[in-house]
Order: C-alpha cells, then structure tokens, then sequence
C-alpha cells in the first residue's frame, strides 16, 4: 500500500467519468484551498489520470476504473462532493505534512 | 460499507460496462459545443424556427452532416491513438458519412476509434526499425495509407451496416414512443445514472439518437430523459426536510449546484446512501417523460450540463415547448419528492436519523462532536475494502 508525505505532494489530480463536470467543481475548490502549498491540482477523465499526478481523489464509485488505469498511484476515493472527511483529510495532510495512505 | 454502493452484479462488471460508456461520451462530451451551436442555428434560422433565414439556414445540413461525425471521430482516434490517430480517425469517418444517407454517429464512434488503433499498432510494429531521415516520410504515408484504406472500408461496408443499425434503432425508439412505454426506460436509466454511467447513457445513446431526431422534426425528447434535473431536485429537497438530520444542512448548496449548475453527480451519493431512494428518482424520472410525452416537448441539443439554464437554452420556440419543458421539470421534482420523503417516513421514522451504515456517519460533512475519532473509512480502505475493488 502506497503512502506519500503530504510535503511531497507536487500534482494533485480530481478524476470523474468526463473530466468535464463534478471534477472541474472539486478541483477549484481544492485549488482555492491549497494556493499557498505550491501544489497544482488538475482535472481530468478516470480513464485517464496523467503519469505524473501524485495523489488522485475520485468518487468511490469510479475507484476500480481509476485503480485499473493507473494501478501505481495513490488513489483516495470518496462519497459526496461537498465537505468529505477523505478529501478533507488529504487537503491538511498536504498542508501539514502529514502521510497520505492510498 | 458494503451497503453504501449497490452491489450490481460484481463491481468488475460495472466498472467494466462504466469504461466502455465512458469511452462512447469521451467522444461526444468534449465536443459538446458543436452540438449546442448546431442546435441553436437550427432552432433560430429553420423555416419554423425563431428567425427563419434560407441563407442561414443552409449551415444546418453540412455541420450535422458532416461537421458533428467528424468531430466525434477526430476525438475518437485522439483517445486511442493521439494527433495521429486523431486524423485517421476523421479521415475514416468521411468514409461512413458518404457510404450512408443519415446522420453517421455510431458509425464515426466505430471508425475514429478502429482506424486509430490500427494505426497504433503499424507504429508498434515499425518501431525503432526506420532508418534515421525517413521517419516523417513513413509516418505520413502510413497514416494516409490507413486512413485511405479504412475510408473505404466504411464507405463499401461500415456505412451501409451502421444506416440499417441506426434506422433500427430509431425505429424502436420511436416503437416505444408509439406504444407510450418511453416512461418505463427511466426505470433503467435513472439506477444506471447514479452507478455513474450518467454521461455514458446520454451522450453515447440518447444524443446520437435525438440528433437525428432534430434533424427530421425538429426537436427531440431524447435529450431530455437523462437529464431532467426535476428527479434529483426533488430528491434533495426530500433529503432537506426529512433526511438525515446530519445530512440536511449540505442539500441547500447541492441543490444549487445539481439545478442551476446542471451537476447532477452530486446527488448521487444522496441515494447511494440510501439506495431505496432510486425508486424516487425512477418514479420521478418516469412522470417527467410522461409530461414531456403528453405535451410533446423537446429540445433542439443536449442540455449539457443538465442544468434549468441549459433547459431554457436549447428549448425551441413555441409555448407548447416551452410548457411542456417546464411541466416537466416541475413535475418529476415534485413525484420524487413526494416519494423520497414517503421513503424517509416523513422524518419521523427514527432509524432514518441515522444513515444506513457506519461509513456515512462520516458524510455530516460536520466533524463536530467525535466524528474525527473515527478513521475516515473511505481512506482507510485497508480496513473496509471500497466497493469496486474486488
């Protein structure tokens, strides 16, 4: 099981079914929360996460295909789009430097 | 956990058919702005439209034509294959354009695609084998060579193939409309929209088929299936007065973002919480067609994103539209609210204070009181697999 220290955290990526729609909602919320840790966080398709993304939240119901297209990333999925304790959590672990499970 | 996400028949299935529709609206969806401005010029310069003008009006046939498949087939190669892939993927798809009389969606989804991956595998196979100073030369007459030939192949074969798959399958579509059961298919599509395969069911079936439609009449109550956001309003607003009491306070924004943003994702996990709940959407979803039936409304494009605003824009003139549209919406929020909130006891049945199982009691969104001692079991996923991964 992968871990990654918060600090090291270069590229975060939000995934959904398009890249289009509740992605680009979550990662301009991210983006906002995270502008003073110098992480660039992008939007994209689960069927395609880039190969340099370091963390990748997706919705628990797009997990398998994210884990399946891109088996060696840290991967957190979550619930619901507003407020969810993962997305939470790895937002403070990269501002605090805490370790990501994924 | 477990009862968090439907078990539907194996999550490997799932996640498997989610890729392959994923795949089909990965085509459409970035292109989705074509498609609105071809609805709009339709809408405002056809002889019955807004403002009808014959000179503009002469942009409607070629961009549908050809203008719409091409696109999807560039996007279809690009996905396989890249830049390269990208062309011969257009260049195929003339190919199905000019080998069938209609509107070739599904034809150009195949072609793009398959000439893309025959062209990956050339460059695998030639890989590192051209002598230096003739790569450009082989990559052009390759991608040309296949393009050609594939362009052909779905000019002798694929077009015609494709015509008579699409006239049988707007001839059932319009068999259903016929018999008045087009209702009954939200009962399919509303549970297979919060399994996330939304995006797959509109944009890789019912575009391509509503397309057509406006092509012949002018409007199409295709697009209008998926995406009536009336089923998930009604749901949150059933979640607003008789949910969970943790759960109440995030509706309010959900429901801005789900009817005015046209998100609809995020209502999702608001019945995969409590999946009893799909009947409330199907229930909904099924008296929206109903409205839209009855009234004979329809739009001119895909509303995308399914938001009241993108309603309002691709509907076309004419009163009857119009109300049909916003009876519809109305209508379909109010079923599933009036049986979301029946499903949720009105508030008063006591177990529905909490949420189904132990993972939601993290979806408060408010970790105010003890919520934080508990790890979060969505990523802690060593400790309580997610659904999805067996």
């Amino acid at each position: 099981m992968a871990t990654i220290n918060g600090s090291d955290v270069k590229k975060l990526v939000v995934a959904c079914d398009a890249g289009m729609g509740s992605s680009v909602m979550l990662a301009s919320t991210l983006r906002k929360q995270l502008v003073k840790n110098n992480v660039t966080v992008e939007h994209t398709p689960v069927n395609s996460i880039p190969a340099d993304a370091d963390v990748v939240v997706c919705h628990s119901g797009l997990a398998a295909r994210a884990r399946a297209g891109a088996p060696d990333k840290i991967i957190v999925p979550f619930q619901v789009f507003l407020g969810d304790p993962a997305v939470t959590k790895v937002v403070k672990a990269i501002q605090t430097g805490a370790d990501i499970n994924g | 956990m477990s009862t968090y996400t439907p078990q539907v028949q194996g999550s490997g299935f799932r996640a498997g058919v989610q890729r392959i529709g994923g795949h089909l609206a990965g085509m459409v969806m970035p292109n989705i702005g074509a498609f609105i401005a071809w609805g709009l010029i339709t809408a405002l310069f056809i002889p019955t439209g807004w403002i009808p003008n014959e000179g503009l009006a002469q942009l409607v046939d070629p961009m549908i034509k050809y203008l719409l498949p091409i696109l999807i087939g560039y996007t279809g190669g690009r996905i396989v294959h890249g830049q390269r892939g990208a062309v011969v993927g257009a260049v195929a798809t003339m190919g199905v354009i000019v080998g069938a009389e209609m509107p070739m969606f599904i034809g150009a989804m195949i072609m793009g695609p398959l000439a893309a991956f025959v062209l990956k595998m050339f460059d695998k196979l030639i890989e590192g084998r051209v002598r230096p100073g003739f790569e450009m030369l082989v990559d052009n007459f390759s991608a040309g060579i296949i393009g050609g030939a594939f362009a052909l192949l779905a000019k002798w074969i694929i077009g015609p193939v494709t015509q008579n798959i699409m006239t049988l399958l707007g001839n059932g579509v319009d068999w259903l409309v016929d018999l008045g059961v087009l209702p009954a298919v939200s009962i399919l599509v509303e549970p297979a929209k919060v399994l996330f395969l939304n995006n797959a069911i509109n944009h890789g079936v019912f575009t391509p088929l509503g397309v057509q439609q406006v092509a012949e009449n002018g409007k199409s109550i295709m697009f209008m299936i998926e995406s009536n956001p009336g089923p998930g309003l009604g749901l949150l607003l059933a979640y607003f007065f008789f949910g969970p009491k943790l759960l109440r306070p995030s509706t309010p924004a959900a429901m801005i973002i789900h009817f005015f943003g046209g998100i609809h994702e995020i209502y999702f996990p608001y019945v995969l919480m409590k999946p009893r709940l799909i009947l409330a959407t199907m229930a909904g979803g099924a008296a929206g067609v109903t409205t839209f039936m009855i009234t004979g409304a329809g739009l001119v494009a895909s509303p995308s994103p399914g938001s009241i605003f993108a309603y309002a824009a691709v509907t076309p003139k004419g009163a009857g539209n119009w109300i049909g549209m916003i009876a519809g919406i109305l209508i379909a929020a109010a079923v599933s609210f009036v049986v979301a909130a029946a499903l949720l006891g009105f508030g008063r049945l006591k177990e529905d204070q909490e949420v189904d199982d132990s993972s939601a009691e993290a979806l408060g969104a408010e970790p105010a009181d003890g919520a934080t001692k508990h790890d979060s079991p969505a990523v802690a996923r060593n400790s309580s697999p997610e659904p999805g991964t067996a």
